[in-house]
């Protein structure tokens, strides 16, 4: 039992157990006055509890913090001054002295009269907080507080009135306590809970148990009151000595959990010659001492009795060990750790990997340098003893993610964004330029490309999703699709949006496999049932899934993509699951061009081999292009010149950090939902005609499409997110504009025909310009005139080789390929004009 | 030491006894102590470097740590290999009507059971392990100081220790019941005798290396860890990974056995459990103090004067040139590598590396020359190492630090290693094979310490990103594709070098040269700016292919040309250099 002395008695080594309001050392009094306490307590738990004896005291062995104290060594209720080591500063500050009995609020029970049932005020040691002042301060809490504006005439009960009668209804052993409540409504009450919680807390759960009885008598168990939501949560690394005794709350990440402990209580020891059963001995300092001959007058023989292990009470016990978030740490350090000790229902609340925010407080006890030396170390172990713990996160963890504190706030939770940071975050928005601001923050380091910075931003924002009654979706997540030359940095734009979106994935195109992506069903090879098992896609839910190296992903991989990013789901029928998962994932995907290098003379599709139906899911497709130009050059030259030798403060003044960075955007996702006004609908709607009308040229026969559906539908999703960029719930007229820009300057580069100039949709929707289609028209129809000119039906067949140099004769056409040729000529076949035979053409 | 009542060698504690005497004397609260320094430092610090004791200072290692007094002040260099968070002890507490303290040291000297004005002060643990990789000529503690403790073993030693047990116990005024204790633990000793007493010692460091196996998976066979205990400092102050040399209070204890009782369910005991006192000393640091490159060098510095350094740059220069078998283009970029630091960051981009990868080598070539190498640099800087690549050894090491939840401390990994290590990747060993989890891992892993210069601890549940800043060098025969090196170039040698033998002056000056010019600043005018960029935009038109890594390659390369001269800002002759460098370099790469 070495153990569990341990955390539940800070000072068991030199506090004393006298209360102070005694003025003799008499152990011996104070432990009988235990045992008097113990036998009522017993009956009470037995079942034969008058009405009354719930009043004397909070049962000490049911109520975990009584218990803490009591085994520290002071079982009586007027347990009291303890030297502690704690109050690092106040001299030896004492923390307890809340004498548990209640002797103002309730008919002071019999037992009470042992002698120093004290009528006039009492005091917590060394302070002049009276206890009857907290208990009352509880009782009003408890009784009066309301959510929301109170009203004097309200005749509705308080919020924790009612919480009570749940806690009858479903027979729980606790109520939660939200600290903000107590603070709004009494901070006197709450500054003395946070700073003797011990004695405060132990108040409270006596007021809870008077209330317990008043309101339903039957109900028998202890109600332990566990506060959560302080006001200022402490980071681990600040915990110090001024702490110990305080309650604090803490954010961390489990990292270990022991075993359940089962921690005796209470032990009956059975005499083996008699037969005789002790009365329950409770836990002292942490040991049960066994009694040394039978209690029976008759019987009385020495060492005979044994402990009778189902007759004994355990409570569960757990440590935990909590570490520091990784946000916390500072630069070069390695994360703190520390203790908690969980007791009943907290036991296994948590398992090694969540992330929790937890109420308790911090104790210290000392440490001897081994059981069999004298010599106390000077040293002091910590341990939170915890009262309350709350996950802020259910999801996976992801790496070394900035955005994780977002992550938490995407939970379920209702977690507010801090006042002062959601003012900063609103100056900030009001600001003319923060459009600018937020594109140059947007991976500094990476230099120029301020079109494709500002895409992702938007992607970054994100549009509205919109479900209709009718059951159709419509994505708000913006898809982005860089192709370029090797070296433009696309891979580091990539990993700079990884780390800052939510749940951002990683992953390149070469290591995915399609299930990787998606969804895969495996055996569990502990219980070997089948089990689904997220992809990168279905994990990055409301994430940006970002892929390397997407030209080189399998076809069969790429082609779960369609789902995605238009549907939005993940569909999967394997091994006898049948699902649909949620991927409301915005992709962001870089290729390089097939050829290596981007060969400006072919199209997008065939530069990176993608599917044309693939590529128009794409919402913006960027081609960041290496070109000769020597402003630019002049500019990367200046800009590495300046890494290299400026004050990089100096470089970057207007520059978010990060992590305003990432809560501006937390904050825009979740705050802001940007509404279509009418100027901007109606600017919508003309911006796409004209689109639309540019493909038509006067005079022109040939129709090329300029515009497509769903580019209409990317333009809403990019003028929502740069409505949101604004912190504006309507967009503007300017937004729809700007979106016009990237859309247009994202189409110029990828949709542009590079045998007109001009922007044409099919390049991506069929991959054929409407300018090649017409050429290849025109060379069929040429050959069927050479061959109209040069064959007869059932004539000899001519090599194609000859049929070429016939065309090439004809200037009109231009340069001629045996390619092109062999596509003209195959369209004749199919027209059922020629038949081809190997090398060789034959009219039929 | 004239004057003063205690001997701040001998007796440590008695000076800080007497500080804090004065300073309550004097009025402070002892309780308003806490974070504070009452003087103690101050003494301290005063006696080591300005009367300069502490050349007389033990510095502790793996041999002499049985013959150490306990108590006495020591010295420990060592690198921060894992923080273990705050300890809390009872800072200041009242014995009858005086206080007393606790502080730099472990067990409380009176009996406090009952004091009530006791206070609770915290102090920061460290884990320092002897700096890995640290060179045979920068370990000071083989060197001349340790004579003091070698003279202790000879049974005159003995004596004398005797007597300065029996001094500090006349100075401790010590309670009875302690005193007894001590005087116990003396006679042990004594009655153990020398011999078996190193026997002891030797097998404690066995011991040792065998628990020191699961923390620093290297082969050193004696090192030490030694546990720091610092007051009175910042977080910021200390950081991982940083070579501190701490001055303070040695607690050791080889007899000290481990209660078992105490650590039953191992899990609610601290992470000290698994550093026994009989292993792992513990040193109540007074003073610390960052070690820079040129702490270790063992002469006196010299003057930074331009002659001297052109001198010294030019014999390091031709002997690299004859290490490298004639090839003076390799020399002059070996050069320009090893005066290479990170020196600032932005965002992901790591300004200042210049890892180097030689190419061309085969095994013939690599057994001399690339022993030649490694072996000149071994010499030059202060700490180096070798990473034999093989397809095994990837599959096996464990390269990145990992957090052991268990035992709740970092386990070491070969990654781990303190800012300015040279880091020599030796691929021509690597053969077709499969990498397995691990392998892939650790590939990934290098190469990203090669692009970013960072090096991702693996926290289980996270991995976390500590900045790195190794000079990587890759010996390789093509270009190698797991660490992408900032300058490649094949390597020619004209001749098989000669093993000449270099004096100890001359190496001690190239020591001294590469720490004193590797740490200067460095700037540049605007003329030559535009002179740069200009030539940058030229360089560019002329080969598209030059990416902006190439260019900022070209800056760096800039910077350690003029450094190499002992000048703080870029010269056009030096860019020329660099130019022609980087021509030579392109016709050879051709």
């Amino acid at each position: 039992m070495a153990s569990d002395n341990g955390p539940s008695s800070p000072d068991d080594s030199f506090s004393s157990p006298i209360g102070n309001t005694l003025s003799s050392p008499d152990n011996a009094a104070a432990r009988a006055a235990g045992g008097r306490r113990r036998q009522r307590q017993q009956q009470q738990r037995g079942g034969a509890s008058t009405p009354s004896s719930f009043a004397a005291t909070p049962p000490a062995h049911r109520s975990r913090l009584a218990a803490a104290s009591s085994e520290a060594n002071t079982p009586t209720p007027s347990r009291t001054r303890r030297r502690t080591p704690g109050g690092g500063g106040a001299g030896g500050r004492p923390f307890a002295a809340s004498t548990p009995s209640s002797t103002d609020d309730a008919p002071p029970s019999s037992e009470c009269g042992d002698g120093y049932d004290a009528a006039e005020q009492m005091y917590v040691w060394g302070t002049n907080i009276s206890v009857q002042d907290v208990n009352a301060a509880i009782v009003r809490f408890l009784r009066n507080f309301m959510e929301g504006p109170t009203q004097a005439d309200s005749i509705e009960e308080g919020k924790y009135m009612r919480e009570l009668d749940r806690v009858f209804e479903v027979e729980r052993e606790w109520i939660d306590i939200d600290a903000q409540d107590i603070f709004s409504y009494d901070q006197d009450l709450y500054n003395k809970m946070v700073r003797y919680p011990l004695e405060v807390l132990a108040i409270f759960e006596i007021v809870l148990m008077d209330m317990a009885s008043t309101r339903n008598p039957l109900f028998e168990k202890h109600i332990q009151a566990r506060i959560f939501n302080l006001r200022t949560s402490t980071c681990m690394r600040n915990l110090n000595p001024s702490d110990i005794e305080k309650m604090v709350s803490l954010k961390g990440m489990i990292i270990r959990c022991s075993s359940v402990i089962p921690e005796i209580r209470e032990a009956v020891f059975k005499c083996l010659i008699c037969g005789y059963y002790s009365d329950p001995v409770r836990v002292e300092r942490g040991r049960i001492s066994e009694p040394k001959r039978c209690m029976k007058e008759e019987c009385a023989t020495k060492n005979s009795m044994t402990l009778v292990h189902n007759r004994c009470s355990f409570a569960d016990k757990q440590i935990v060990r909590l570490q520091e978030t990784p946000d916390e740490i500072p630069d070069g350090g390695t994360p703190h750790t520390v203790s908690l000790l969980m007791h009943d229902k907290l036991v296994d609340a948590g398992k090694p990997g969540d992330r929790v925010e937890i109420t308790g407080i911090y104790r210290a006890m000392s440490v001897r340098v081994a059981p069999t030396q004298r010599t106390v170390k000077s040293l002091f172990k910590t341990y939170i003893d915890c009262l309350h713990i709350k996950k802020t996160n259910n999801s996976r963890m992801q790496a070394d993610d900035p955005m994780e504190v977002e992550n938490s706030y995407n939970g379920s939770e209702d977690v507010t964004f801090d006042e002062q940071m959601v003012e900063k975050l609103k100056d900030l928005s009001k600001k003319p330029d923060i459009y600018d601001r937020l594109t140059k923050s947007l991976a500094p380091n990476i230099w120029e490309l301020e079109d494709v910075k500002k895409g992702l931003l938007c992607q970054l924002f994100g549009g509205n999703a919109l479900k209709l009654a009718s059951g159709a979706t419509f994505r708000g997540d913006i898809n982005i699709l860089l192709v370029g030359d090797p070296g433009t940095s696309k891979s580091q734009l990539l990993q700079y949006i990884h780390k800052l979106s939510p749940r951002g994935i990683y992953t390149s195109g070469r290591g995915s496999s399609a299930v990787g992506l998606t969804a895969y069903v495996t055996k569990d090879p502990e219980t070997g049932e089948t089990v689904l098992e997220s992809g990168a896609l279905v994990l990055s839910d409301k994430g940006i899934c970002c892929i390397d190296e997407f030209d080189k992903m399998s076809e069969s991989a790429r082609s779960m993509l369609h789902e995605v990013m238009e549907q939005q789901t993940v569909s999967i029928a394997k091994a006898g699951i049948i699902a649909s998962l949620n991927a409301r994932t915005s992709v962001l995907a870089c290729a390089n061009p097939s050829g290596s290098r981007y060969n400006p003379r072919l199209s997008v599709i065939d530069n990176i081999h993608l599917p044309p139906t693939l590529l128009s899911r794409f919402d913006l497709i960027y081609l960041i292009l290496d070109k000769p130009d020597e402003q630019m050059d002049r500019r990367l030259a200046k800009h590495i010149v300046a890494l290299h030798f400026e004050d990089i403060e100096s470089v970057q003044q207007d520059v978010l950090d990060l992590s305003t960075l990432t809560a501006y955007v937390s904050y825009a996702r979740k705050h802001i939902q940007p509404q279509l006004s009418d100027e901007a609908a109606e600017e919508l709607t003309r911006g796409y005609v004209e689109m639309r009308r540019r493909g038509n040229f006067p005079g022109s026969s040939k129709k090329v499409i300029t515009a497509t559906p769903r580019q209409i539908e990317s333009l809403i999703r990019l003028s929502e997110a740069l409505a949101r960029i604004r912190f504006s719930e309507w967009v503007e007229k300017r937004d729809v504009m700007e979106a016009f820009r990237l859309l247009e300057v994202a189409m110029q580069q990828s949709a542009t025909d590079h045998s007109t100039g001009t922007i044409d949709m099919d390049l991506i929707t069929t991959g054929v310009s409407a300018s090649e289609r017409m050429r290849r028209d025109n060379l069929a129809a040429a050959t069927r005139n050479v061959i109209m000119e040069k064959m007869q039906i059932g004539g000899p067949s001519m090599r194609l080789m000859e049929l070429l140099d016939e065309l090439k004769k004809q200037s009109s056409l231009g340069e001629v390929h045996l390619s092109d040729l062999r596509n003209a000529v195959a369209i004749l076949t199919t027209e059922g004009f020629v038949a081809i035979l190997g090398d060789t053409v034959k009219r039929v | 030491m004239v004057g003063l009542p205690y001997d701040c060698l001998a007796n440590p504690l008695g000076a800080v006894r007497f500080t804090f005497e004065k300073a309550v004397a004097a009025g402070a609260d002892p309780a308003a102590l806490n974070g504070k320094d009452w003087g103690a430092g101050d003494l301290f610090r005063d006696v080591l470097f300005d009367q300069g004791a502490l050349s007389q200072v033990p510095v502790l290692n793996a041999k002499n740590i049985g013959h150490v007094q306990p108590n006495t002040l020591v010295r420990f260099r060592g690198m921060i290999q894992d923080m273990l968070g705050n300890e809390f002890y009872a800072g200041v507490y009242k014995d009858g009507s005086s206080w007393r303290t606790n502080k730099y040291r472990d067990v409380s000297q009176f009996p406090m059971g009952s004091s009530p004005d006791m206070h609770i002060w915290e102090r920061h643990l460290l884990y320092c392990i002897q700096v890995p990789g640290l060179n045979p000529w920068a370990d000071t503690s083989s060197g001349t100081v340790v004579a003091r403790p070698v003279e202790q073993t000879s049974p005159h030693g003995e004596k004398r220790r005797r007597a300065d047990k029996e001094d500090i116990d006349q100075m401790d005024v010590e309670t009875s019941e302690d005193g007894i204790q001590r005087s116990s633990g003396v006679k042990k000793l004594r009655e153990d005798g020398h011999p078996s007493q190193n026997l002891q010692l030797l097998e404690s460091v066995a011991g040792s290396t065998g628990f020191g196996s699961c923390t620093m998976p290297r082969d050193e066979g004696d090192s030490l860890s030694c546990l720091i205990k610092v007051y009175d400092s910042s977080d910021s102050e200390l950081k991982l990974n940083d070579v501190f040399e701490f001055i303070g209070v040695l607690t050791f204890d080889s007899e000290y056995q481990v209660d078992n009782d105490e650590f039953l369910d191992g899990f609610s005991e601290d992470m000290l459990a698994s550093l026994p006192l009989n292993k792992v000393p513990r040193l109540h640091c007074l003073v610390h103090r960052k070690l820079a490159a040129h702490d270790f060098l063992q002469s006196t510095p010299l003057e930074l004067k331009p002659h001297l350094v052109k001198e010294v740059r030019q014999t390091l220069l031709s002997h690299l040139t004859a290490v490298l078998g004639n090839d003076g283009l390799a020399a002059h970029l070996v050069l320009l590598h090893l005066l290479s630091r990170v020196h600032a960051r932005i965002d992901n981009f790591a300004v200042g590396k210049l890892s180097f990868n030689l190419t061309c080598f085969n095994k013939e070539s690599v057994s001399i020359f690339g022993n030649q190498l490694t072996l000149a640099i071994k010499d030059l800087l202060p700490f180096s190492h070798i990473v034999p690549l093989t397809v095994d050894y990837l599959n096996a090491a464990s390269l990145a630090p990992k957090k052991d939840y268990e035992r709740n401390r970092l386990v070491s990994g070969l990654m781990q290693l303190p800012e300015g290590t040279h880091l020599t990747i030796d691929e021509t060993q690597l053969e077709a094979g499969t990498l397995n989890s691990v392998g892939v891992e650790n590939a990934r892993l290098l190469k990203y310490l090669s692009e970013y210069q960072k090096v991702e601890y693996d926290f289980k549940y996270y991995k976390m990103e500590m900045a790195a800043d190794f000079q990587l060098l890759v010996l390789s025969e093509g270009k190698s594709t797991i660490l992408p090196a900032d300058l490649v170039i094949p390597f020619r040698p004209s001749s098989v070098a000669s093993g000449e033998a270099v004096a100890a002056e001359t190496l001690e000056a190239w020591r001294w040269y590469l720490a004193t010019v590797r740490s200067l600043s460095h700037s540049i005018d605007s003329d030559m700016q535009k002179v740069v960029e200009n030539d940058l935009v030229a360089a560019r038109q002329a080969n598209r292919n030059l990416s902006s890594q190439d260019l900022s390659r070209l800056l760096t390369m800039g910077r350690m040309m003029s450094l190499s001269f002992g000048e703080t800002s870029l010269s056009l002759e030096h860019w020329q250099m660099v130019k022609e460098l980087e021509r030579l370099r392109w016709e050879r790469l051709a």
